[in-house]
This record gives structure tokens, C-alpha cells and sequence, in this order.
């Protein structure tokens, strides 16, 4: 019981050391409490709220809850978070402590904090919501603590068995593109019910039918049970706790005494020159390779991209599914010009992927030119693969939409969108540059401090384009399609322009460039 | 003597506190220079700011004659620099961050490609060049670092902390090539606080201490008749006699201590 106790104060202790000084992890952290709280007091209110619905409705939605909290707790740690000082046990080995009292402690230390709190409270709003009688009550409180140690102690299963390879490079790469998988995930149930596939109720029941004997729907069953059935069920359920328990055990001993394999690595492939046979030998053929190689390489341009593609597609599904068919070319436009403006949004803050870096670029050029041709090399790798991409999106939505007369227009229309948006994203990559981290998470591209600088540059970019799109985009909307036309020479003059000014603001302050692209992250 | 570098009143604060309070370098050409200082004595902010990284608050600094915030062109072409904490494009491999060095600077690849291959031999990096350098120890990093400020034959080369956390044989490596580069008539300027290396190395020292140049001069000069070490600590005022206060447990003949009841806590 002490080391639990001291586990849980050690996890406090380090929740307020993180928040000393900084003005804005404070009022991150005063955030996150306010959204605990709320989600908390919400979910524990919709949690009661199944009593009103008919008891078998109200246990099947409360199965699919409890399914989802303890999916939620396996996954959302390793991408949200990653290792935090509590959870890895790599930082605690060369304490005197046995395995078991660790095992007991890192428990205690995961059960403290306010999302654990958050989940006890909206499982204990199923208790509400589905007990009745005495037994029922005994019972649930059994199940709501028994769903709640479930949660924990598998997401420190899966964190302690991964931290092996998450502690490694490649581990940590492919995490970061995975999370783009996971909100793809969770986005599913919405767009097959945006879909109207199937009868939402047949849906509910039928999948619950199938979750009822996973170890939460067992929890579940067992609150609205209340009897000899649910008694029983709860001592599988302790079983399985224990099962899990102990595999963490043992993991956590393995992860101990495991060596850090993270050093060992394979060769790239020598470069083919590609870019060569088309460029002048050069600063700017040098840029062109190099940003190429970067976005194939770096896990941020591949989240970036991948999440551009991924939301466009996704609305583009979403639009053109509701017209049902035979919409025209406004339908094609939309989601074309939109695909060409997140791809776009990528180059907004040009500097801050090299991050820390940038200095060899700064040493390299001493004038205005040399910045132009650093801008001019990253745009031309950005395009070699955005606009193939948005043309391929384009005859994809337009096939789908039924109208590929559309093709044409709608692909010359978002190339210039395109265009003008590099030349916007090149003014933002100058005025309001910041640190990109090395590690993605789901609630901030920025470095510590810099978030104001993210949203503003993201928010100043998007308007920019937007604004300067307009005459290109309206008149194609209404139906003028041979204004299209004049889509790719206009965003190329935005480009040159943007590119121009860029340079010229950008060296005049490329050590404060360079500073803010360097924070410590 | 010609200079190589020459600063007046360089000077840099962040808020309150003032890094740099006017430091007049003086490094004369093709000499092997070490500035040296404790820790947060404003050595990196000084080089940052020669080298056009950070813009000073005050001051100028001119190399080969040319003003660094004047005449960024000819200076940049004419300087290398490994900046602290071993900033390199992490996701290039070794080779590739030469061949984008020298490519950047405008030299043709066929001569990049040649002075590359040159580089990595010297550095014995040629079995990890195709390794991305995300994946390089301290050493090679350093080691790959020097060899991309190197790429450009620059006459001033200016490194911070280039010896920090490299094992001996790279760093004989490093001061090899190092001292090929000075007997040319180049010019090398690194920060460090390892005395017996600048004493082995250097034949000019500069010792900064809390954002001020207190000595400066050819090694003999500065040292005097005592160690570099010695010297050093005179300068920026060693440490105070912590007495023999305190610290009784330490050590074998604090062992009583083992059998006492309060060691360790429950069990």
C-alpha cells in the first residue's frame, strides 16, 4: 500500500514539476482539466441516462462504451502520449525494487491523474444507468472497479511491451504514421452512418451481440445482470485482470533487462539521380533532392500529406454522397480546390520541419537569391508530387460524382489553387516560423510555447489562399469554366511574387527565422 | 599579424540577463585558437554571432577584413562552422549531407562527389556513409560534421565543442585533420573546456568567463609558468574550499554508516 501511495505521489509530483514557470503548460494543463471534467461530468451523465432507454437497448449501448474505453486505453496512450517518466520502467530499473511492488506502484502510478479519474467516474455512470436492485449494485461496483483495472492494466501491458520499440527510431516513425490509422478509425462509424448503411439499431444490437463476450462486455452484462450470471462473469473478468497483470509482470521484468536495440540500422539506397537528368547541377538541385528525400523519409511530411489526402477524401465522400450522383462541376471543384489547399498547408511553415538544421542552409547563403532558390527547390519537390496527387484526386472524385467533363477544369482550377498557395505558404514560412517536434502528437504540431504561432500561421495561411483563390475559384463555381484556363498562369505569378517577397523578408530576418525554428521541444 | 577574426564590443542579452557584455576577439590568421571558459560564459552566443547565426545586440565582427552583418556574401563563403549540439539533417545519410553541403554552396558535383569520397576516407566514416545520420554516434556525428563545414575549404573555420563525447580515436581523427588544416595557413577557432587538449593543441587562447574576454594572447603568454589548467581557474576564480563540512559518509571511511537503521527504508 506505501509504495502504491508512493508511486501516486511521485506521478503528482511530476504532473506539478512539469507545470513550474511555463505560462502556457499551465494554462495547457488548466485546459485539460476543465475538458476532464467536462467530458467526466458528460459521459457520467449519458452513462445514467441509459436507465430511460429499455433495459436490453440501454445494456447493449453500455457494452459498446465499455468496449470503447478499454480500445480507447489500449491505443490513445501510445499515440497521444507516448512514454511518459511514470510509465517507462527502463527509467526506474536501477532502483532496489522487486518486480511485483514495481508492477503494484507503476499501477497505482497509471490510476492517478485526471484522465483515469475521468474514466472511473463515467464507468461508475453505468452503475446508474443499468443496476437494479441490491445484487445489482454489489455486482456492479464490482465490475465498474474490475473494467477500470482492465483499462489500466492493458494499456500497460501494450505500452510496456512496445516500449522496446518504441524507444527506437524506426518504432517511433512507424507510431507516428499509425496514428493517422487510429483517427481514420475512429472516424469509420461516423461515415458508414453518414452513409445510411443499415438500420442504426440493427447496427448497435448486432455488434453488441459480438462484443458481449469480450472481457468489457462482460463487465457490462454483469452491472445489468445482477444475479448468479453476473457474479460469475465478474470472476472471469478477475481471472482475466490477473491473466493481464501478470503478463505485464512479466513483460515488465523483460523490458528491464532488454537492451535498447535502437542503434542497429540499415543503409539507405544511393540516390539515382533522377532529379539531376532535369536540373541544372546546383543549390536548387540540391534542394530539390534533398526535400524529396525528406518527405519520403521524415514520419511529419508522411503524417502531413497522408492526413491532407485522407480528410479531402473523406469530405469528398461526404459531399458528393449526399447529392447522390449527377451533381456537376461545383461538386468537383469543391473538393479539388479544397485537396489543393491542405496539400498546400504542408509548405506553410517551410523551415520547421528542418528545424534545428536550418543552420547549414543559413551558412550556405549569404544573400537574397540563395533563399529564393532554397524556397524555389522546396516548392518544385512539393509540386512534383502535389500535383499529380490532386490530379489523381481530381478524376477520382469526378468519376465518382459521375461528371468527367469535370476533369479538365476541376484539375487546372486546384493546380492554380495549388500555386497560389505556395506563394502564401512561403510568406507565412518567413513571418511566423515555428519548431515542429520531432515527435507528432494528436494535439499540437508546435514546440512548447509556440502553439499561438502554429494556429496563427496555419490560420493566416489558409485565408491567404482562400482570399487570393477566389477570382480564380467563383467564376469556375458558377459555371465559367474556360476561367480555369487561366488557373495554372495566375497561381504561378502568386507563386513567383509570394516566392519574391518571401526572400527578401525572410533574409532580412533569418536568425530569427533560425531561432524559431530551433526551440527545444 | 593579420587577423582572421577580429570582434569590437560584441554584445547579446535575452531579457535580463546579458550573455555577451562586449567581447573583443582577436584570433590572428593561421592560428589554432581555443576559446575556452566555464559554462555559461557566453562562448556559443560569441561564435553564433561571428559566424551570422544569432544577430548581435551591439558590436561588430569582422573576418578576413570583412564584416560579418555587412558583407554576409563574402564572409559565408569564406567561413565553416560546427555549431553546438550536433544539429545535422537527421534523415540524410552521411554522403548525402555532403553532397547537399557542397551543392548548396554552388560547387559543381563532380568535385563534390570527389572531395566527399576524400572526406569520409579521412573520417574512416566510408562504412556508415550510407546510414542515415539520425542513426550516427556522437563521434561520427561530430566527425561528419566537420567534414561537411570542411566540404567548401573554408579559411576560417570556427567549432563548438567539437571534442565533446568523441572517444579518443575519433578524436585523433579530428585534431589530425584539424592540424593539416592550420599548417596551411587556415585558421581554426574552437570552444571547449578540456585544458589539457587546448594546451596540446592550440597556439593561441582566448578565456572568456561570464561574457567577457579576462585574457587573450599566444598560449605561452596566457599560461605563463603554470598549467593551462592553473591559469584557467586563476582567471575565472576557481572553486571556493567547500571545507570539510558535510560529505563525512562519503567514501570508505564513512562505512559505520552501512549498519545504521535508517539506511534504506522499508524492506
Amino acid at each position: 500500500m506505501s509504495t502504491a501511495l508512493l508511486f501516486a505521489r511521485l506521478k503528482l509530483r511530476l504532473v506539478a514539476g512539469n507545470l513550474r514557470g511555463d505560462l502556457a503548460r499551465k494554462l495547457g494543463f488548466v485546459f485539460t482539466l476543465l475538458a476532464a471534467i467536462a467530458v467526466a461530468a458528460l459521459g457520467f451523465l449519458l452513462m445514467s441516462l441509459l436507465r430511460l432507454a429499455e433495459p436490453a437497448m440501454a445494456t447493449d449501448l453500455a457494452i459498446l462504451a465499455f468496449t470503447m474505453f478499454w480500445i480507447g486505453w489500449a491505443i490513445v496512450p501510445l499515440l497521444a502520449f507516448g512514454l511518459d517518466d511514470t510509465l517507462d520502467p527502463a527509467r526506474l530499473s536501477l532502483f532496489p525494487l522487486r518486480t511485483g511492488r514495481l508492477a503494484v506502484g507503476m499501477f497505482a502510478a497509471s490510476a492517478t491523474g485526471v484522465w483515469p479519474a475521468a474514466t472511473l467516474i463515467i464507468t461508475i455512470g453505468a452503475l446508474v444507468g443499468l443496476a437494479s436492485g441490491i445484487g445489482g449494485v454489489l455486482v456492479g461496483i464490482g465490475a465498474v472497479f474490475l473494467q477500470f483495472a482492465l483499462c489500466l492494466v492493458t494499456s500497460r501491458l501494450i505500452t510496456t511491451a512496445l516500449s522496446g520499440a518504441l524507444r527506437s527510431r524506426r518504432g517511433r516513425d512507424a507510431l507516428a504514421v499509425a496514428a493517422i490509422f487510429a483517427v481514420l478509425l475512429f472516424q469509420l462509424p461516423n461515415l458508414i452512418a453518414n452513409r445510411g448503411l443499415g438500420d442504426p439499431v440493427a447496427l448497435i444490437t448486432s455488434t453488441a451481440g459480438v462484443l458481449r463476450w469480450t472481457p468489457p462486455g462482460l463487465a457490462a452484462h454483469a452491472i445489468a445482470d445482477g444475479g448468479l450470471i453476473g457474479l460469475a462473469e465478474l470472476l472471469v473478468l478477475a481471472v482475466l485482470v490477473v491473466l493481464i497483470g501478470w503478463l505485464w509482470i512479466k513483460a515488465l521484468a523483460h523490458a528491464l533487462v532488454t537492451a535498447d536495440a535502437s542503434t542497429q540500422s540499415a543503409s539507405v539506397r544511393r540516390s539515382s539521380g533522377i532529379v539531376d537528368r532535369f536540373l541544372p547541377d546546383g543549390p536548387l538541385a540540391a534542394v530539390v533532392t534533398k526535400e524529396l528525400k525528406y518527405i519520403r523519409r521524415d514520419p511529419r511530411f508522411r503524417v502531413g500529406w497522408f492526413a491532407s489526402i485522407v480528410v479531402t477524401g473523406v469530405i469528398a465522400f461526404s459531399i458528393t454522397g449526399q447529392s447522390g450522383g449527377g451533381g456537376g462541376l461545383p461538386l468537383v471543384i469543391g473538393p479539388a480546390c479544397l485537396g489543393a489547399l491542405m496539400l498546400a498547408l504542408q509548405s506553410c511553415n517551410a523551415f520547421g520541419i528542418d528545424g534545428r538544421s536550418l543552420w547549414m542552409n543559413t551558412v550556405a547563403f549569404g544573400d537574397e537569391r540563395g533563399l529564393r532558390t532554397d524556397l524555389a527547390g522546396r516548392h518544385l519537390a512539393a509540386a512534383l508530387i502535389a500535383l499529380p496527387l490532386l490530379a489523381l484526386m481530381t478524376v477520382a472524385v469526378s468519376l465518382f460524382a459521375g461528371t468527367p467533363s469535370a476533369i479538365l477544369p476541376a484539375a487546372l482550377t486546384a493546380w492554380g489553387v495549388y500555386g497560389v498557395g505556395l506563394g502564401v505558404a512561403s510568406m507565412t514560412s518567413v513571418i511566423l516560423p515555428y519548431t515542429v517536434p520531432d515527435r507528432l502528437n494528436a494535439f499540437t504540431g508546435a514546440a512548447p510555447g509556440q502553439g499561438g504561432q502554429a494556429f496563427a500561421g496555419s490560420f493566416a495561411a489558409m485565408i491567404g489562399i482562400a482570399g487570393l483563390s477566389l477570382p480564380l475559384v467563383l467564376p469556375v463555381l458558377f459555371g465559367v469554366a474556360w476561367v480555369s484556363v487561366a488557373a495554372l498562369p495566375y497561381g504561378l505569378a502568386v507563386e513567383y511574387f509570394g516566392r519574391r517577397l518571401a526572400a527578401t523578408v525572410g533574409h532580412a530576418r533569418m536568425p530569427e527565422v533560425l531561432a524559431a525554428v530551433s526551440r527545444p521541444t | 599579424m593579420t587577423e582572421a577574426v577580429h570582434t569590437q564590443g560584441l554584445f547579446k542579452r535575452y531579457g535580463q540577463q546579458i550573455a555577451v557584455a562586449g567581447v573583443d576577439l582577436v584570433v590572428p590568421a593561421g592560428s589554432f585558437a581555443g576559446l575556452v571558459g566555464p559554462n555559461g560564459a557566453g562562448k556559443t552566443t560569441t561564435l553564433s554571432m561571428i559566424t551570422g547565426l544569432l544577430r548581435p545586440d551591439g558590436g561588430r565582427a569582422v573576418i578576413d577584413g570583412l564584416d560579418v552583418w555587412r558583407d554576409p556574401v563574402q564572409v559565408k563563403a569564406r567561413v565553416g562552422v560546427l555549431p553546438e549540439g550536433l544539429r545535422l539533417f537527421e534523415r540524410l545519410s552521411g554522403r548525402e549531407l555532403l553532397h547537399y553541403n557542397g551543392r548548396l554552396r554552388a560547387i559543381p558535383m563532380a568535385e563534390v562527389e570527389q572531395r566527399t569520397e576524400e572526406l569520409l576516407g579521412v573520417m574512416d566514416l566510408r562504412e556508415a556513409a550510407d546510414k542515415l545520420v539520425v542513426d550516427y554516434s556522437t563521434g561520427m556525428r561530430k566527425k561528419i560534421g566537420l567534414a561537411a563545414a570542411l566540404l567548401h575549404n573554408p579559411s576560417v573555420l570556427f567549432l563548438d565543442e567539437p571534442f565533446e563525447g568523441v572517444d579518443p580515436v575519433s578524436a585523433n581523427t579530428l585534431t589530425d585533420v584539424l592540424q593539416r588544416f592550420t599548417a596551411s595557413g587556415s585558421t581554426v577557432i574552437f570552444s571547449s573546456h578540456v585544458m589539457d587538449l587546448v594546451e596540446r593543441l592550440c597556439d593561441w587562447v582566448s578565456v572568456m568567463s561570464a561574457g567577457h574576454i579576462v585574457a587573450q594572447g599566444p598560449l605561452a603568454q596566457v599560461r605563463g609558468d603554470r598549467t593551462l589548467n592553473q591559469a584557467f581557474l586563476d582567471l575565472v576564480g576557481g572553486p571556493k574550499r567547500a571545507g570539510d563540512a558535510g560529505l563525512t559518509w562519503l567514501g570508505a571511511n564513512g562505512a559505520a554508516a552501512e549498519e545504521s537503521p535508517s539506511a534504506g527504508g522499508e524492506r
